[in-house]
């Protein structure tokens, strides 16, 4: 057997070297599969890791309400624990507390705090910093109001708790300011140093908070105060992650609030561990696991290619050797021994192809990853072999031997008998694939539309059960294509035209090659379509998930001026944005999701909002709301006059350029006719005043009186007005202030009503004058699943309640999707006509959550957004960038840029195989056409016009069903991050350019290869293959 | 005369096929080229038809000097002046019968109606016209040969080489095939050349040439 084997590998070496080649591809290309969805799976994990921003990888153990004595333990205890959870990990910490309120005085409280890192958070205004026990630095305001100067001594009185701690003294040594972005919204005050209206829960009147009084950490733990809230925070250091430690951390931080409770058990009274690190890590494995089942589906796509190829080559070589077989049959060599010998050969080929494709795949990945998307994403890797890449490439190639086996052993039916059988089978396995790949495509569609990270064998197995179905079926139609080509070329009077058409058309051959053309051509035109699809999507769904270019999402609400700051960062246009749960009626959505009331400037919603399909047409109001522009620092004064000893707390709602409407509430000014300055509400330039709210109060009111009385304030503003004004008594009991009126003077408003002094005790007597009409129902655009969830129709009305204040709302429109809030039930509303109804309700509270720009100004719009420290930034680009070619995702991309040259190198092989074998067997032909008298160059003409006529129908064919299975398949299999169906949804996309770029070159480099095998063996055929006759 | 062979010599490597070969054939004769297997036969016919080119000698065919045509020339030739009958038929697998004997004519441009009259002329004087749209698969070894005769005088050659014609027949349908040949050289006014080991051939043949070991051992008339 092994003398056979040697002899026929010496005679049949280049045959041999080819089918060695196609199951080296095939073996190759697993490998390279094999090293994507494990070696750079992980290590995309690995860098999405350390790519991390650093908020999203720290956590924080937060405990609240400890005895002094035990405030030192449990900060030493919960530290611990944060180092143990994150280890193998190095992390480091840093911890804040505070203390509960002391009493400074009548009416009014202090606190202390510790801050671990405090010249990190704060810079130092004037002293220095503590040293010593009982030194303290305090915040400006806190300074300013107190009147407290460096070296001064306070008195923090006992603390207001059940069993308080004596009072204690503290020596300030110096004053600070917060640095933005480093916590302070975390403080009891906020950072502002101040709150003269301080509720903590436990009080029934507001007393004026002052704090906090900074301590160094550790002398505020050993101070004995009660600590009312500790806040340890640990960073890991995860610049350079192992995978498996990434998820020992995973479990590690999920577990450790449990045993946080156990630790700590009743020494505080609340405790609870923050961290978005597994939630990350998760996501990213779940990314992960949704690009490795795409990636899987190429690579069988891949596969089935490959063995295509592989049982053409297979059936040349049995076709080549049948006269072989036929003589060893007759010798006595049994079906037994053939096998044998086909499995030996076949083994060789597998061992040899493994052993090429080890080493091969490896170089391969590694070439990959040293271009984009790879090495975008940081994956640049120096090639290597694992052992799941050594498995993939050895079952592969061995599993592609068994084919070659198959072909080799099956039995020669006789003549007649074998077109008959052959046909059957051909048909019976063209409707096996027709319904597997119906059932494939019916699976697919009824996928369901949640998040399912998992691999689904019908998402790995449809791409190329439909492609190859497909490619079957199309065969069929080339055929009677050919027939009526010949019978067309028949008319033609030469010989050469003809004899190629008839050539093509007849030949059974011609068909057997015709799948792995049409499928390589599908599964290359597929590969570049799905590509793009897939990429248009990921973007589409960045787009939809941003909503805009950038978003700075706040931590804390805006101020006044806030708006030309973001402006002059980041360019472009700048405007306020609303995202938070809303309850529609009694409607409050499912677990965790709320329906969504997203708000932004709907004037310029083409410059604003981003996303497939998104319009705020007819939401904006027709003209911008008017008011009094402002200068800055100045004055506004106030005199009311009442017949009664009233009160009103005037709130002044002033709007700057980028639409942001920030409140200003006064100190209770009494209506004794006599002037009072509010200070501080223009704080800077470009703001005008478009609303005024005065709610009215005082000893005069009271249950027992029924009569009314008159009130008139006017608010002198040292600016110029434009537009009317217009008054409203807020609800609840709206009657109780009669008679609301407005007008604007030369230099501000009148105002005028008349109040009840008795009447229901929760009434608003709120007078509101707004530099614009109410708005009524708000109209808006609402989701399709909003739509769905409520069967809301255009033009219906909900009750919704924004913060508290409940409003109606005006269903305009239903969009697939409301940006920002992909996929859930939203409703998007112009924030100005939101804001105006809300003002006209009472509330002059702005819903403001984020900033939002469109085509931001700088290239760095990112960078200089987020160095305001006004919040987290999220860009168009970024999301594009996370989604498309991050880490996680950027090997689906890579894969696919594989697959198309790979499909390309098959169809080369594939073609010159066949031309190759048609021309040997018909070399004796193509002598004895030189012998009719055919010249060489007529020979030539025929044979290229033969292979054309094949090649050609068999190109187009694979395009159309390329371009139907990316049409019916790209949309279905194209999955959000978390393996849910994208939204927006996905939109097929046939890149022409792309696509007859790749035909023109498919087709160049066939034609090239096929002339030059012609020219070669019509050179060959000639008077030598006549002479075996002799 | 319409072929004359003078001196000519072929060889392959250290193989001497032909070796000084030199005759002449009348016009309208049957020639019977005999010879043992390996004895140069095959490649002589190549030689005469053009489908080979000797490495010395002359070889004339109807005027024409053959050895001194270039590629183009020799098509010509054999399109205009000598047409082949091979052993092993030859036939085109793909055409039928009638686009296999067609096929010439559509090679010299022959007007369709004309073709089709020559090719039911030529499958009637071989006996197949009832096998026109048959393809070489479809048909007996004996009838493709037919097929075969009848496309080598579609484009009324002067000169008709067979190499062979019954080397894969059985013995009685290679003398029908052999009376063939013998038919069309007195109907067509055809010259043939025919290599054969067949003595019915001889028979039939107006004069033998015998061939061995590359050389013209005898020419008797």
């Amino acid at each position: 057997m092994l003398r056979l084997l040697a002899g026929r590998a010496r005679a049949q070496w280049q045959l041999l070297a080819s089918l060695l080649a196609v199951v080296t591809v095939g073996a190759t290309l697993l490998g390279v599969c094999a090293l994507l969805v494990t070696r750079t799976a992980g290590q995309a994990l690995e860098v999405a890791a350390a790519r991390a921003a650093p908020e999203d990888v720290e956590v924080t153990a937060y405990t609240v309400t400890m005895s002094g004595r035990d405030a030192r333990s449990v900060a030493g205890d919960t530290r611990e624990l944060l180092t143990s959870t994150l280890a193998p990990f190095r992390s480091t910490t840093a911890a804040r507390a505070s203390s509960v309120m002391r009493s400074l005085g009548p009416g009014e409280v202090g606190y202390l705090s510790g801050v671990e890192d405090l010249p990190e958070r704060a810079s130092l205004t004037a002293g220095r910093w503590p040293r010593a026990p009982g030194e303290a630095v305090v915040l400006e305001p806190t300074a300013r109001l107190l009147g407290l100067t460096p070296d001064d001594r306070v008195r923090l009185g006992p603390e207001k708790a059940r069993d308080p701690a004596p009072g204690m003294d503290v020596t300030v040594v110096g004053v600070v300011r917060p640095r933005p972005g480093t916590g302070w919204d975390r403080d009891p005050l906020a950072g502002a140093g101040y709150d003269l209206a301080y509720r903590d829960g436990g009080a029934l009147q507001p007393s004026r908070a002052f704090g906090p009084f900074l301590l160094d950490l550790g002398d505020l733990l050993g101070s004995g105060s009660a600590i009312s809230r500790l806040e340890i925070t640990a960073r890991p250091d995860l610049s350079a992650p192992a995978r498996r430690d990434l998820a020992t951390v995973t479990e590690a931080v999920l577990g450790a609030d449990r045993r946080l409770a156990r630790i700590l058990g009743d020494r505080v009274q609340i405790e609870r561990i923050a961290s978005r690190l597994p939630s990350e890590l998760l996501a990213a494995r779940e990314q992960q696991q949704v690009v490795n089942g795409a990636v899987l589906a190429i690579a069988v796509l891949g596969v089935v290619l490959t063995a295509t190829a592989l049982a053409l080559a297979g059936r040349l070589t049995a076709g080549v050797r049948a006269d072989e077989t036929a003589l060893l049959s007759a010798m006595g060599t049994g079906r037994g021994r053939l096998a044998l010998n086909a499995i030996a050969e076949a083994g060789v080929l597998a061992l040899l192809a493994a052993a090429l494709a080890i080493p091969g795949s490896a170089v391969l990945h590694a070439g990959l990853s040293q271009v984009p998307p790879l090495a975008g994403a940081g994956l640049a890797t120096a090639p290597g072999v694992t052992g799941g890449q050594v498995v993939a490439v050895v079952l592969g190639a061995f599993a592609l031997a068994v084919l070659l086996v198959v072909l080799a052993v099956r039995p020669a039916p006789a003549t007649g008998e074998r077109g008959r059988r052959e046909l059957l089978a051909r048909s019976g396995a063209d409707l096996l694939l027709v319904a597997l790949a119906a059932g494939g495509w019916w699976q697919l569609r009824a996928q369901p539309d949640g998040s399912d990270p998992r691999v689904d064998a019908v998402r790995v197995l449809a791409p190329a059960l439909l492609l190859t179905a497909g490619a079957a079926v199309a065969l069929r139609l080339v055929p009677p294509a050919l027939a009526a080509a010949e019978r067309l070329a028949r008319r033609a009077n030469g010989l050469s035209l003809p004899l190629a058409v008839a050539e093509a058309a007849r030949r059974p051959q011609a068909t057997a090659a015709g799948l792995l053309i049409t499928l390589a051509c599908a599964a290359g035109t597929f590969g570049v379509a799905f590509d793009a699809t897939w990429t248009r999507s990921q973007r589409d769904q960045a787009d939809l998930s941003v909503g805009t270019d950038l978003a700075l999402t706040l931590t804390a609400a805006p101020v006044a001026g806030q708006g030309a700051a973001v402006s002059a960062a980041v360019g472009g246009t700048v405007r306020p944005a609303t995202d938070r749960g809303v309850s529609v009626g009694q409607w409050l959505g499912g677990s965790g999701d709320a329906p969504r009331l997203v708000a932004t400037d709907l004037t310029g919603a083409g410059e604003l909002l981003r996303g497939r399909g998104v319009t705020g047409d007819g939401l904006a109001p027709a003209e911008r709301a008017g008011g009094i522009g402002v200068p800055a620092g100045a004055g506004f004064v106030v005199t009311g006059k009442a017949a009664e000893a009233l009160t009103v707390t005037p709130r002044l709602l002033l709007e700057d350029a980028t639409g942001l409407r920030t409140a200003c509430t006064g100190t209770p000014v009494p209506l004794d006719g006599r002037a009072h300055r509010l200070p501080g509400c223009a704080p800077t330039d470009g703001l005008r005043l478009v609303a005024v709210s005065l709610p009215v109060t005082g000893d005069a009111i009271s249950p027992d009186r029924t009569d009314r009385t008159e009130v008139a304030v006017t608010l002198t503003v040292p600016g110029t007005g434009t537009g009317t004004w217009t008054a409203t008594s807020v609800e609840p009991n709206a009657e109780q202030l009669g008679d609301p009126a407005v007008t604007a003077t030369g230099n501000g408003l009148r105002m005028t009503a008349t109040v009840g002094l008795g009447g229901p005790p929760d009434a608003a007597r709120e007078l509101v004058a707004t530099a614009f009409a109410d708005p009524g129902p708000v109209p808006v655009a609402v989701s399709q699943r909003f739509a769905g969830q409520l069967d809301a129709r255009p033009g219906d009305r909900f009750d919704v309640a924004v913060g508290t204040t409940p409003l109606t709302i005006q269903i305009a429109g239903v969009v697939p999707a409301i940006p920002s809030a992909p996929g859930a039930a939203a409703i998007l509303a112009d924030l100005d006509t939101l804001s105006r109804a809300l003002v006209v309700r009472g509330d002059l509270e702005f819903p403001v959550d984020a900033w939002w720009a469109g085509r931001p100004g700088h290239a760095d719009a990112a960078e200089r957004a987020a160095g305001l420290h006004l919040g987290p930034v999220t860009t168009r680009d970024g999301e594009i960038e996370r989604l498309s070619s991050g880490p996680v995702p950027a090997g689906l991309p890579a894969v696919l840029r594989l697959l198309v040259p790979a499909a390309a190198l098959l169809l080369l092989a594939g073609i010159v195989l066949h031309v190759t074998s048609d021309l040997r067997i018909r070399a004796l032909e193509v002598a004895r056409l030189r012998g009719l008298g055919m010249t060489r160059r007529e020979v030539r003409r025929t044979l290229l016009g033969q292979h054309a006529v094949v090649l050609l129908p068999m190109f187009v064919v694979g395009a159309a069903v390329g371009a139907i299975g990316t049409r019916l398949v790209a949309p279905l299999l194209v999955r959000s991050d978390t393996g849910a169906a994208p939204v927006p949804a996905v939109v097929p996309l046939w890149p022409w350019a792309a696509e007859a770029a790749l035909l023109a070159l498919l087709l160049a480099v066939c034609t090239l290869a096929v002339t030059v095998v012609v020219v070669v063996q019509s050179r060959r055929a000639d008077a030598a293959h006549l002479r075996v006759t002799s | 005369m319409i072929l004359r062979v003078d001196r000519v010599n072929r060889s392959f490597g250290a193989v001497h096929a032909l070796r000084d070969v030199s005759f002449e054939v009348a016009a309208g004769t049957m020639v019977a080229l005999v010879g043992r297997s390996g004895s140069g036969k095959t490649t002589l016919l190549n030689v005469i038809g053009g489908l080979d080119r000797p490495d010395s000698g002359t070889v004339v065919v109807d005027g024409t000097e053959v050895t001194a045509l270039d590629e183009d020339g020799l098509s010509l030739l054999r399109r205009e002046k000598v047409s082949y009958v091979f052993q092993t038929f030859g036939l085109i697998p793909v055409l039928s019968a009638a686009e296999n004997v067609g096929a010439p004519l559509r090679l010299a441009r022959t007007p369709a109606a004309e073709r089709e009259r020559r090719v039911a002329l030529l499958l009637d004087l071989v006996g197949l016209a009832e096998h026109a749209r048959q393809r070489p698969g479809e048909l007996s070894g004996g009838q493709q040969q037919r097929v075969a005769i009848a496309r080598a005088l579609a484009a009324s050659p002067r000169l008709l080489i067979a190499d062979e014609p019954t080397g894969q027949l059985d013995a009685e349908t290679g003398r029908s095939v052999m009376a063939l040949l013998r038919g069309v050289v007195e109907s067509e006014g055809v010259t043939a050349l025919v290599s054969t080991h067949d003595p019915v051939m001889m028979a039939l043949a107006d004069r033998v040439i015998r061939i061995g070991d590359g050389r013209i051992d005898d020419q008797p008339c």
